[in-house]
């Protein structure tokens, strides 16, 4: 059986807020194996982005450990944990955070260009095959400010996926969209994740985007409550 | 990792990219800066090509004036040499008591081509008054009566006589105006009442009826009490180098003459500077029309608008005495005729046709200098002293007496590029044997010596006569019949001492090389072959010269130039400073400017961050950004920089509108010059502030976290 692509062991996160230290997590353990497509799911203040920014490596555990394709993300230098985001995480945002001055197809570049393993024919090959499955190969020259969110959105998919990466994060990636391109973005998320076999790990609190889901995973105060497959719960 | 190569060139590109899109989408904020940017380059370009031009102006004039390349004078003189004058005055140098031991020692140094010896003093020169000058004219006369008896008619000497008569008659007419104003109880007055009778006695009839009767006695009557009575002429200062004229010429080709000739080689005379003639010898009336046409010309004023210029005009219509003095009736006569044709008068009387005359406005004033230099001028002696005059120069001596030498005045030296200086313009160029004279530094042995010389001189006198007679008895100077100097002389001789025959030789002498050598000099002006050879010469030329037993001080040409070269270091700093100044700002503005975009930025930079761009990357980006914006504003700033020294060029230079800046420009105009250094040193400055002004955005970008890609509404 293949290692899982995401391990967190007895995860705590604590944030100071002023004078007052503020646990965001408490003991959480996850496993999140490949191919899963994960939903996190909590009220407000619940966790939900901590996880997702623990699992991303853009912050490090209080204490506990994360392991993301096999690397403790604690142990790592920032240059290392930088290239592990680079190389192994794609990230679509709440809101949608594209480079207003680069074009869709300079966008979706962006992470190839940073990772400098591909030529330049490679590229626009990957990048305008990516562009076709989110359903903007029109629109490659646009700028981000002449797209509508939904749009945007595709593009910040697009970009997740251009590197090819194991595991993609999307915190609350419909939350700014009407339901239901909401429901477009996490059907395409969904068809990504059943044709390539990227791991998909998202948050929301919107029921309906839940029932997607192939498990969810129900944070309350900082702590894990509950975790549920789509055939039905499975308390941990 | 083929693409690897590529892609970095591409990472490179899409830093490129984002930071000129970023540069594009805050078209504003990047104007301003840009705009900064721009202004300072522009500065720096325009400002160095003008300073560049104004050094290279100032050290053609300067080193070609009196400067030379490096300057020696005596270690133990407790003044720095100033060849342009200090702060304090003249500076007070210990003499080189052998000028042709140094000399000697000197020209052992490789690369020295020209050595000078030179003495820089000031001091007074009495000019006479028109009356001496119409005195001696009648003096003539009257000897040449005594000598070859009366002729039975002689118009000459009846118009010199009317024109004295008619100089005493103007004088009594201005010493009225002064007698009605003044206070007839004063003891001033009283003492100046027999003043008055005799100036009386000399416009009565009855003086010039019995003038024949005792010429002689008439004479000192008019030149011991009348003569005085005229204010005008007097003392000037003047401030000469003293030189081997010869070694002078061909140091210093900055130095021409004007008018005249050169100092014949080894022999004395004076060179006098031709803005001191301007300022100090001129006719006042013609000066201040210069000065009004220069006004207008250079500065644009108009006598309309201009109270110095209307009171210039009042005084010209106001003075004519000065002109009418020199006028005899004869001249008189045909000034009169002169003008009323020029001016379409009928007005005869000489004083209101002259007022008239000089009573300029803007719109005659053309028309009047023209018809005043044409018509009016070639009757007059424009300057009071010309060429073949001598004059006579009082100098206190090192010995504490005042020495007084007569001395012929050759011509009218004017140094190129410092016409107009009042510092430097004004030097006049004597011959070395004069100025020891007057310097009063005289070795027995040299005394003993000049004895030996004045036999010998006395042989080759009469091979010169003629070459003399030339020069100062030239047929083209009327008003001074060709024994003129030696009649003044005669007037003057008598505080210098000795007969009138021992002072015809000593004008009269060639001294040769040797004797001009040895003797005293205060400096020394050294020029080399090879100009930029200067530092390193320096120590040798002073260690020669100690080997040689003269210890001197070595300088260079701008440090010697005292206020002259310090003005130049000021216009730098001020320069210099100016564009630390634009730089200062700019460096500010443009950190200002990044900063609040590096904070609008946040979210973006931490969203890069996220996708995995590392730190470097996001530094990198700011620095491109700021560098660009500095580059291509800067070049546009060079490029307006270049354009508008070019415009400059074409349109003739930036015309120099007073006499400080046609200093500054060596000339009338300066056309600035683009200098590779002055592009390369904008350049550097820009790329300079560019990478300090970004380093504290970057700083901050580069402490963005990924993090705040994550902020949303809610946690």
């Amino acid at each position: 059986m293949p290692e899982p692509i995401v391990e967190a062991v007895d995860v705590a996160k604590v944030y100071q807020l002023g004078k007052t230290e503020v646990q965001a997590l408490r003991h959480v353990d996850l496993v999140v194996e490949r191919g899963e497509f994960l939903s996190i799911a909590g009220p407000s203040g619940s966790g939900k982005t901590t996880l997702l920014n623990l699992i991303g490596g853009v912050d490090v555990p209080t204490a506990g450990t994360v392991r993301v394709d096999g690397e403790d993300t604690s142990r790592l230098t920032e240059r290392a944990l930088t290239r592990l985001r680079l190389d192994h995480i794609g990230f679509i945002f709440q809101t949608f955070n594209l480079v207003a001055v680069l074009t869709v197809f300079q966008n979706v570049e962006f992470p190839l260009l940073l990772q400098g393993r591909m030529t330049s024919a490679e590229r626009r090959r990957r990048v305008e095959t990516l562009l076709e499955s989110v359903g903007l190969a029109g629109h490659a020259r646009h700028r981000p400010s002449e797209l509508s969110g939904g749009q945007r959105q595709r593009v910040a998919v697009a970009r997740a996926l251009v590197g090819n990466p194991p595991l993609v994060l999307a915190d609350e990636p419909t939350a700014n969209l009407d339901s239901k391109t909401g429901g477009t973005i996490i059907d395409l998320m969904r068809e990504m994740n059943r044709r390539d076999g990227t791991t998909f790990i998202f948050s929301t609190h919107d029921p309906k985007v839940m029932s997607h889901a192939s498990a969810i995973v129900r944070l309350e105060d900082g702590r894990v409550i509950g975790r549920e497959s789509a055939q039905g719960a499975e308390a941990r | 990792m083929s693409g690897s190569s590529s892609s970095r060139v591409h990472q490179g590109r899409i830093l490129v990219e984002i930071a000129m899109r970023n540069l594009v989408a805050s078209r504003v904020r990047t104007t301003v800066v840009g705009g900064i940017v721009a202004l300072g380059v522009v500065v720096v370009v325009l400002g160095s090509s003008l300073l560049d031009s104004i050094d290279a102006g100032m050290t053609r004039s300067i080193q070609g004036s009196l400067g030379g390349h490096i300057q020696l004078y005596n270690a133990a003189s407790r003044d720095p040499l100033a060849l342009y004058g200090g702060t304090m005055g003249e500076s007070v140098l210990e003499p080189i008591s052998d000028f042709a031991r140094l000399k000697g020692a000197v020209l052992t140094v490789p690369g020295v081509r020209l050595v000078v010896p030179m003495g820089i003093d000031q001091a007074m020169v009495s000019m006479g008054n028109v009356f001496d000058v119409a005195l001696e004219r009648l003096r003539a006369d009257v000897r040449r009566r005594m000598a070859n008896g009366p002729p039975a008619e002689d118009p000459e000497y009846e118009a010199h006589k009317a024109h004295l008569r008619r100089m005493a008659t103007l004088l009594q007419q201005e010493l009225r105006q002064a007698r009605e104003i003044a206070d007839e109880t004063s003891g001033v007055y009283k003492d100046r009442k027999a003043d008055f009778d005799a100036l009386a006695r000399a416009v009565e009839g009855g003086f010039w009826e019995h003038f024949d009767e005792d010429p002689l006695a008439s004479l000192e009557f008019l030149e011991n009490r009348v003569a005085p009575l005229s204010m005008d002429g007097g003392f000037t200062f003047i401030r000469y180098v003293g030189t081997d004229p010869e070694a002078f010429q061909k140091a210093f080709p900055g130095a021409q003459v004007v008018e005249g000739a050169p100092i014949p080689p080894g022999q004395r005379g004076v060179l006098l500077g031709k803005l001191y003639a301007e300022e100090w010898l001129k006719l006042r009336a013609a000066r201040r029309l210069d000065k009004i046409r220069e006004a207008r010309d250079l500065h644009g004023r108009r006598i309309a608008k201009d109270e110095e210029l209307q009171r210039w005009v009042k005084e010209n219509t106001g003075q004519t005495r000065d002109i009418l003095l020199q006028l005899d009736p004869v001249r008189t006569r045909e000034a009169v005729r002169r003008l009323q044709a020029a001016l379409g008068t009928k007005e005869s009387d000489p004083a209101r046709l002259v007022s008239a005359l000089l009573d300029t406005d803007d719109r005659n004033f053309d028309a009047r200098y023209r018809i005043f230099y044409a018509e009016l001028a070639p009757l007059l002696q424009l300057y009071s002293v010309k060429v073949g005059d001598f004059i006579t120069i009082k100098a206190p001596s090192r010995s504490g007496y005042v020495s007084s030498v007569n001395v012929p005045v050759y011509g009218f030296v004017e140094f190129r590029g410092l016409e107009r200086s009042a510092l430097a313009g004004m030097m006049s160029v004597l011959d070395i044997h004069t100025w020891r004279d007057l310097y009063g530094y005289l070795t027995p042995e040299r005394a003993a010596e000049i004895a030996r010389l004045k036999e010998r001189a006395g042989a080759t006198m009469v091979a010169r006569e003629e070459a003399e007679a030339a020069l100062f008895g030239g047929g083209d100077a009327p008003p001074a019949p060709s024994s003129a100097p030696q009649v003044i002389d005669e007037n003057r001789l008598l505080a210098a001492g000795g007969g009138k025959g021992a002072r015809e030789d000593l004008f009269l002498r060639r001294y040769g090389q040797a004797e001009t050598d040895a003797g005293v000099a205060l400096n020394a002006a050294v020029i080399l072959e090879d100009p930029r050879r200067i530092e390193e010469t320096m120590p040798l030329l002073v260690e020669a010269a100690a080997k040689a037993g003269v210890r001197v001080k070595a300088v260079t040409w701008l440090e010697a130039s005292g206020i002259v070269g310090q003005s130049m270091k000021l216009l730098r700093m001020v320069l210099y400073l100016a564009v630390l100044i634009i730089f200062a700002v700019a460096l500010v503005i443009i950190n200002n400017a990044m900063v609040m975009a590096t904070l609008q930025r946040v979210k973006e930079i931490g969203t890069m961050r996220a996708i995995g761009a590392q730190r470097r990357f996001v530094l990198s980006l700011v620095l491109v950004e700021v560098v660009t914006t500095g580059l291509v504003f800067g070049g546009l700033g060079a490029a307006a920089g270049i354009a508008i020294v070019r415009v400059i060029g074409w349109t003739g230079g930036i015309a120099a509108t007073n006499d400080t800046m046609y200093f500054l420009f060596s000339g009338p105009a300066l056309i600035p010059r683009l200098g590779a250094a002055s592009l390369a040193t904008s350049v550097a400055i820009v790329f300079l502030v560019s990478i300090l002004s970004a380093l504290y955005p970057a700083l901050l970008a580069m402490r963005v976290t990924p993090l705040e890609a994550m902020q949303s509404d809610d946690g």
